[in-house]
C-alpha cells in the first residue's frame, strides 16, 4: 500500500462520519478510481476559496473503499485463482464469485455500512492496473448501483456484497480480459471497489441526478468554434450512465456554452438529443438477478422525467410553427434536452463552477483532466455538485501534419478531413464492413462479426484498421453498429463512414470514444457528401485472410501509415 | 463434570454477589438470579445392547429465561453433577445477555460415557432425555445444542423424537443440526472466529498493529484452530499451540518462531487434536512442555483448551511482552491469576465475551430454523462481527469508565440487562 492510501483512514463502521467522509476496508491498495476521488477530495479542499460559488456546494460524496486486500483474500480462500486461469465463460465465472464467501474480517464492516446507508449507492470498480498506468479504464470492468431502499439491513447487506462480488467477478469477464491484452498486460489485475453515495433525489420509485456530466480540460474533439484546449463538456439527465456508455447526451465547450453540438436541422435535433435516462429503481423491488449490471436499474423516458419535475432546467419544447426550439417547458410539445435554461440563461451556476473545478484540478493536477460530476437540486437547499472522479487526461501532443494534397493523393486509401485524435501508426491489418451487404437491419449481425474477427487479431498482437458506417458503438442499432468496446479492441485507427441507407450524423465527442482515444485510436469521420473518402477498389484487391457474411479482413503486403493531426483535423490512411 | 475441589455452582453464585453488591440490585432481585428459576432432574430407562435395563440420570436447568428462551448445551459426562449444570446454565444466561441476543440461559446434561455405549444406546438416551422433556422444551421455551460428548448426530435423534410427540416439523427446537439439515453456515468457524473479531478490536484500542503481534494458542480443538486461521488471515503470527497428547497424557507446545501453519497441524493431528510429537518434529516444530505455551514472548495469549489453566502458581511466568488475553475456553483463568493479570497491566478478554460467537451463531440458526429460510455464510459472519464487536466495545467502554476489570465490566453488563428484563416483565 502506498503512503497515499495509508493516509485514508480505516472504515470505523459510520458511514456518513463527517470526519471521515473518505474511508477504506481492508490495508490494500486503493485502485486507480479510488485515488481519483482521494484527489478530488483534496482539490475541494485546498481550493475552497476560488472555488466558492453563490448558491452552490461543492463535496466528494461519502464513500468507502473495498481494497484489493479483500479482493485478493476472496480469490485465493475460494479457490478462484483457479476457476478463472481457466478463461471459461462470463457465467460460469459470474456464479463461481457469487457463490464464494467474502473475507469474514471484513464482512462486519460492510453490514456496518448497510445497515447505515438507507441510501443508493454505486459500486465502482478501482483497478490497480488502471493506477499503475495512468489509463482510465472507463466502461471496461463493472459498477453496480443499490438502492438502499430496503426496510432491513439484511437486504441491503445482501445486495451490497453481491454488488462487490459482481464487480471483483468483473475483473475476469472476457470484455476485461481482451482490454488487458489489447494493452499487452498479462499481469494479474488487482481490484477495489468504491462503494459511494449516490448523488440524486428520490422521485417515486425513481433516484437519480437532475444533470451528470463528464468535462475534459482539453479535446481532440472539439465542439463548434472550440479549440482543444478549451475541453469539452458532455452533460445527461439522470445517471452518468448515459454518457459512459456512449449514448445520446449534449456536448459543449465551456468556453462556448451557447454553441451545441452541430446538426442540419431542428427535427434532427429532435431525434439526436437524449430520450431516455438512468436511474437507480427505487420502487418495487426487481426480479432477483444479482450477477446484472442493471438489476436496480430503471430506464424512463422524458415524460417521465417531466412529472417528475426535472426537466425544468434540462430541456427546450419544439415549436412546431416556427420550427425552433424555446428553452424551458412552460408550453406545450415535444421535450428536447439541450440544457438551454442552464446553457443559455444561465439560470443555473454550473458552467462556471465547472470551468472554476477543470481549471482548480488542472492547478493541482499539473496537467489536462477529466472529471465526472452530478449535479442535484434539492428544494430549498444548496444546489449540490457532487464530484465523482477526477483524473489526469492523456494527451498526445506528437506534432504530426496532415497537408491537404496528401488527402487526394493515389496512395490515400482512407482520407478524412473530420479526423479526431493525433498521432500516426503504421499497420497491415484492414476489417471493413462490405458496403454491398450493408443494411441498417443487420447492425447487431455485425457487431458480432466483428467481435469474431477482433479476437485472433487481439491475440495475435496485430493491430488493425476497422472501417464501418453509422456511429460506432451506437445504443440505437438503426444509427450504426452496436459494438462494444471489447468488441473492436483491437482496431488502432476506426472510420465512421456514411453510406445512402446509413447517413446519420457522426458520433463525435462521447465518452466512449473518449475512450478509444485515451488509447490513441485514431478515428476518422468520412462522409460521402465530403467528396474525399475510401478506396474501396484498393481494399477489394487485397488479399482476404477471414471473412463473415458481412465484414472481411485483409491484410497488405506493405504497411499502411494511418495519420491524424489534430489541429487541422485531417486524417489519411496511406499505402506504400 | 464437578471441578477438582471447588463447587462451580457456589463459584457461580460468589461472581454474581460480587457483581450484584456492585448493581447494588435489591434483595428480591438478587435471590431470583442467585438461582436458577427451574430445575428438572428425572430417570432415563434405556435398554442396553445385551438386553438389560440400565437407567441414567438426565437433567435440565432453566437459569433464566426473562430475555427469552432458554439456550444451552446438553453434556453426556459421567461425572455431571446438578451442580454443575446448574452453574453452566447461570453462565449461560450471562453469556447471551452479554452479547445482547433475545435468549435466557439453561444447560442439560446426562450421566453417562459414550465412550462406553453404543450408536443405538445414545440414540435412546437422547430419545429418553426428549420424552421426559417434551413439554418443557421447545423452539419457544428452551432450546438444546450439543456440548461435551454430544453432537449434530445427537442433536438429529432428539429433534425427530420431539417433532414424533408433537406431530410436526420444529428444526427450531435445537440447535448445532449439520448443515442441510436445519444447521446453519459459519457454526462451526463461529467461535474461534469471534475470538479473533474480538481479539481484532481489543488491538485497535491498545495502539497495536495486527501484522506486528505474535501469539500463543493453548489448546487445537475447532475453537483454536479457526481462532488460528482468523488470526493469521488478518496477520498476525502464532508461534506456539499447545495439546494434549492422549498416548502420553501430557500436554506439549510446539512452536515455531516463524508463524505454525494451523493447516500443516491439522494434518498430522487426531480428531481430538492431539498433535503427533514426531512428524511436528520432522516439519521443523520444537516440541516443548505442555506449560511452555504460557511463557511465550508474545503479545496475545488464547487460552482455548480447558479450565483453570492460568493460576496463582503459573500466571507470573507471563512475559512481559503479553498486552492481551483472549479468553477462547470457557473459565480458563482462576481468579488468583486474574490479580496477577490485572497487576501486569494485561488487557483481559473475559471468556463469557471471546467465545460467545458460538451461542450468537446458535441463536442464528434457531432464527433461520425458525424461518425455515436459511442465510449464506457472509451474511451469518457479518452479523457475528457486528454482534461481537459491539458487545466488546461495550465491555471495553463501561471497563474504561468505572475504572472495572473486563471481566467485572462484562458482569455487570450481563447481569444488569437480565435485571432489567426481570423488573419490565413485573416479577421482582
Amino acid at each position: 500500500m502506498s503512503t497515499a492510501d495509508q493516509r485514508v483512514p480505516a472504515f470505523a463502521r459510520r458511514f456518513f462520519d463527517p470526519a471521515r467522509r473518505l474511508s477504506r476496508i481492508g490495508s490494500g491498495a486503493l485502485g486507480g478510481k479510488a485515488r481519483g476521488l482521494i484527489t478530488a477530495a483534496r482539490v475541494l479542499e485546498e481550493q475552497r476559496a476560488p472555488l466558492e460559488t453563490a448558491g452552490l456546494a461543492f463535496d466528494v460524496p461519502a464513500l468507502a473503499v473495498v481494497t484489493t486486500e479483500v479482493f485478493e483474500s476472496f480469490l485465493e480462500r475460494n479457490g478462484l485463482r483457479a476457476v478463472v486461469a481457466e478463461e471459461p465463460s462470463d457465467e460460469v465465472i459470474k456464479v463461481a464469485f457469487r457463490e464464494a464467501t467474502l473475507p469474514a474480517e471484513w464482512l462486519g464492516d460492510l453490514r456496518s455500512l448497510a445497515k447505515d446507508a438507507r441510501v443508493p449507492l454505486a459500486c465502482r470498480s478501482s483497478s490497480a492496473l488502471e493506477d499503475a498506468l495512468g489509463r482510465p479504464f472507463a466502461g471496461v470492468y463493472g459498477t453496480k448501483m443499490i438502492p438502499g431502499n430496503q426496510p432491513d439491513a439484511d437486504g441491503r447487506f445482501r445486495a451490497l456484497i453481491d454488488a462487490v462480488k459482481f464487480v471483483f467477478a468483473s475483473t475476469f469477464l472476457q470484455g476485461a480480459r481482451a482490454y488487458r491484452r489489447a494493452l499487452g498486460q498479462s499481469e494479474a489485475e488487482a481490484m477495489a471497489v468504491v462503494v459511494q453515495e449516490v448523488v440524486g433525489r428520490r422521485h417515486d420509485g425513481r433516484f437519480y441526478p437532475d444533470l451528470s456530466g463528464v468535462a475534459r480540460s482539453f479535446s481532440f474533439y472539439p465542439v463548434g468554434p472550440a479549440r482543444p484546449e478549451d475541453g469539452v463538456v458532455d452533460l445527461a439527465l439522470g445517471l452518468g450512465k448515459t454518457i459512459v456508455d456512449g449514448g445520446l447526451c449534449w456536448s459543449f465547450s465551456p468556453a462556448h456554452p451557447r454553441v451545441g453540438p452541430p446538426v442540419g436541422s431542428v427535427r434532427e435535433r429532435l431525434r439526436t438529443t437524449q430520450s431516455e435516462f438512468w436511474a437507480v429503481n427505487v420502487g418495487p423491488p426487481p426480479a432477483y438477478d444479482p450477477m446484472a449490471e442493471t438489476e436496480y436499474l430503471t430506464r424512463a423516458c422524458l415524460a417521465e422525467a417531466e412529472a417528475d419535475g426535472t426537466l425544468r432546467y434540462a430541456a427546450s419544447t419544439y415549436d412546431a410553427d416556427s420550427d425552433r426550439l424555446v428553452p424551458g417547458t412552460g408550453r406545450p410539445g415535444p421535450r428536447v434536452l439541450d440544457f438551454a435554461p442552464v446553457l443559455l440563461w444561465n439560470e443555473l451556476p454550473l458552467v462556471g463552477a465547472v470551468r472554476g473545478l477543470m481549471a482548480a484540478c488542472e492547478k493541482t493536477l499539473g496537467a489536462p483532466v477529466e472529471i465526472e460530476f452530478a449535479f442535484s437540486l434539492p428544494p430549498g437547499e444548496l444546489f449540490r455538485l457532487g464530484v465523482l472522479q477526477v483524473r489526469p487526461l492523456l494527451v498526445s501532443h506528437d506534432a504530426v501534419l496532415v497537408e491537404d494534397a496528401e488527402l487526394s493523393a493515389p496512395q490515400a486509401v482512407v482520407a478524412s478531413v473530420a479526423a479526431l485524435g493525433n498521432g500516426s501508426c503504421e499497420l497491415h491489418d484492414v476489417v471493413y464492413v462490405e458496403p454491398a451487404a450493408f443494411e441498417a437491419r443487420l447492425t447487431p449481425a455485425i457487431a458480432a462479426e466483428i467481435e469474431r474477427l477482433n479476437r485472433p487479431l487481439v491475440e495475435a498482437g496485430r493491430p488493425y484498421l476497422l472501417i464501418g458506417f453509422g456511429r460506432w458503438g451506437s445504443s440505437d442499432p438503426w444509427l450504426g453498429i452496436p459494438v462494444r468496446w471489447d468488441q473492436i479492441a483491437g482496431a488502432r485507427a476506426i472510420v465512421e463512414a456514411t453510406l445512402p441507407q446509413m447517413n446519420t450524423e457522426p458520433s463525435q465527442g462521447s465518452h466512449f470514444f473518449h475512450n478509444l482515444s485515451s488509447f490513441s485510436v485514431l478515428y476518422f469521420t468520412v462522409s460521402q457528401a465530403a467528396g474525399r473518402g475510401i478506396d474501396w477498389g484498393w481494399l477489394e484487391e487485397q488479399q482476404t485472410v477471414a471473412r463473415t457474411d458481412h465484414v472481411r479482413h485483409v491484410r497488405a503486403r506493405a504497411p499502411l501509415r494511418v495519420k491524424a493531426d489534430g489541429r487541422s483535423r485531417r486524417g489519411v490512411v496511406l499505402r506504400a | 463434570m464437578a471441578m477438582k475441589g471447588v463447587n462451580p455452582y457456589e463459584m457461580a453464585q460468589a461472581q454474581f454477589d460480587k457483581v450484584a453488591a456492585l448493581l447494588d440490585l435489591d434483595r428480591a432481585t438478587r435471590e431470583l438470579l442467585r438461582q436458577p428459576l427451574r430445575e428438572y432432574g428425572f430417570s432415563i430407562p434405556v435398554r442396553m445392547d445385551d438386553g438389560r435395563v440400565q437407567v441414567f440420570r438426565g437433567f435440565r436447568v432453566q437459569h433464566n429465561d426473562a430475555r427469552g428462551p432458554s439456550k444451552g448445551g446438553i453434556r453426556f459426562h459421567p461425572q455431571e453433577t446438578l451442580d454443575t449444570v446448574r452453574a453452566l446454565a447461570m453462565w449461560m444466561t450471562w453469556k447471551c445477555a452479554l452479547v445482547d441476543i433475545p435468549l435466557g440461559g439453561g444447560k442439560g446434561g446426562v450421566v453417562c460415557d459414550p465412550h462406553h455405549l453404543s450408536q443405538r444406546e445414545q440414540e435412546q438416551i437422547c430419545r429418553g432425555w426428549v420424552r421426559q422433556m417434551a413439554r418443557n422444551v421447545g423452539p419457544d421455551a428452551d432450546v438444546p445444542a450439543p456440548d461435551v460428548m454430544t453432537s449434530g448426530q445427537h442433536m438429529l435423534w432428539m429433534l425427530d423424537e420431539f417433532e414424533q410427540i408433537h406431530g410436526g416439523h420444529f428444526p427450531g427446537f435445537i440447535t448445532g443440526k449439520p448443515v442441510g439439515l436445519g444447521g446453519s453456515e459459519g457454526r462451526t468457524e463461529a467461535t474461534g472466529y469471534g475470538v479473533v473479531f474480538a481479539i481484532r478490536e481489543a488491538l485497535k484500542q491498545l495502539g497495536l498493529e495486527v501484522r506486528k503481534t505474535r501469539a500463543s494458542v493453548q489448546g487445537f480443538g475447532n475453537v483454536a484452530q479457526y481462532a488460528i486461521r482468523l488470526y493469521r488471515q488478518i496477520g498476525g503470527t502464532v508461534t506456539t499451540v499447545s495439546c494434549w497428547d492422549q498416548e502420553d497424557q501430557v500436554s506439549y507446545s510446539f512452536r515455531k518462531e516463524q508463524g505454525v501453519d494451523p493447516d500443516q497441524l491439522a494434518s498430522i493431528a487426531d480428531r481430538f487434536g492431539g498433535i503427533d510429537k514426531a512428524k511436528a518434529k520432522a516439519l521443523g516444530y520444537e516440541v516443548l512442555p505442555g506449560e511452555a505455551w504460557l511463557e511465550q514472548p508474545v503479545e496475545i495469549l488464547i487460552p482455548a483448551a480447558l479450565e483453570n489453566q492460568v493460576r496463582g502458581d503459573n500466571a507470573p511466568c507471563i512475559k512481559a511482552t503479553v498486552k492481551l488475553i483472549a479468553e477462547g475456553a470457557n473459565g480458563p483463568t482462576t481468579p488468583e491469576a486474574d490479580a496477577v493479570v490485572q497487576d501486569k497491566g494485561i488487557f483481559l478478554i473475559p471468556d463469557f465475551l471471546a467465545n460467545a460467537g458460538g451461542v450468537t451463531c446458535s441463536y442464528f440458526e434457531q432464527v433461520q430454523s425458525n424461518m425455515n429460510y436459511f442465510w449464506e455464510k457472509d451474511e451469518v459472519l457479518a452479523k457475528l462481527d457486528v454482534k461481537m464487536t459491539s458487545a466488546f466495545h461495550a465491555v471495553s467502554e463501561l471497563s474504561r469508565k468505572r475504572r472495572l476489570f473486563t471481566r467485572d465490566a462484562a458482569y455487570v453488563i450481563a447481569i444488569s440487562r437480565v435485571a432489567q428484563a426481570c423488573r419490565d416483565r413485573g416479577w421482582v
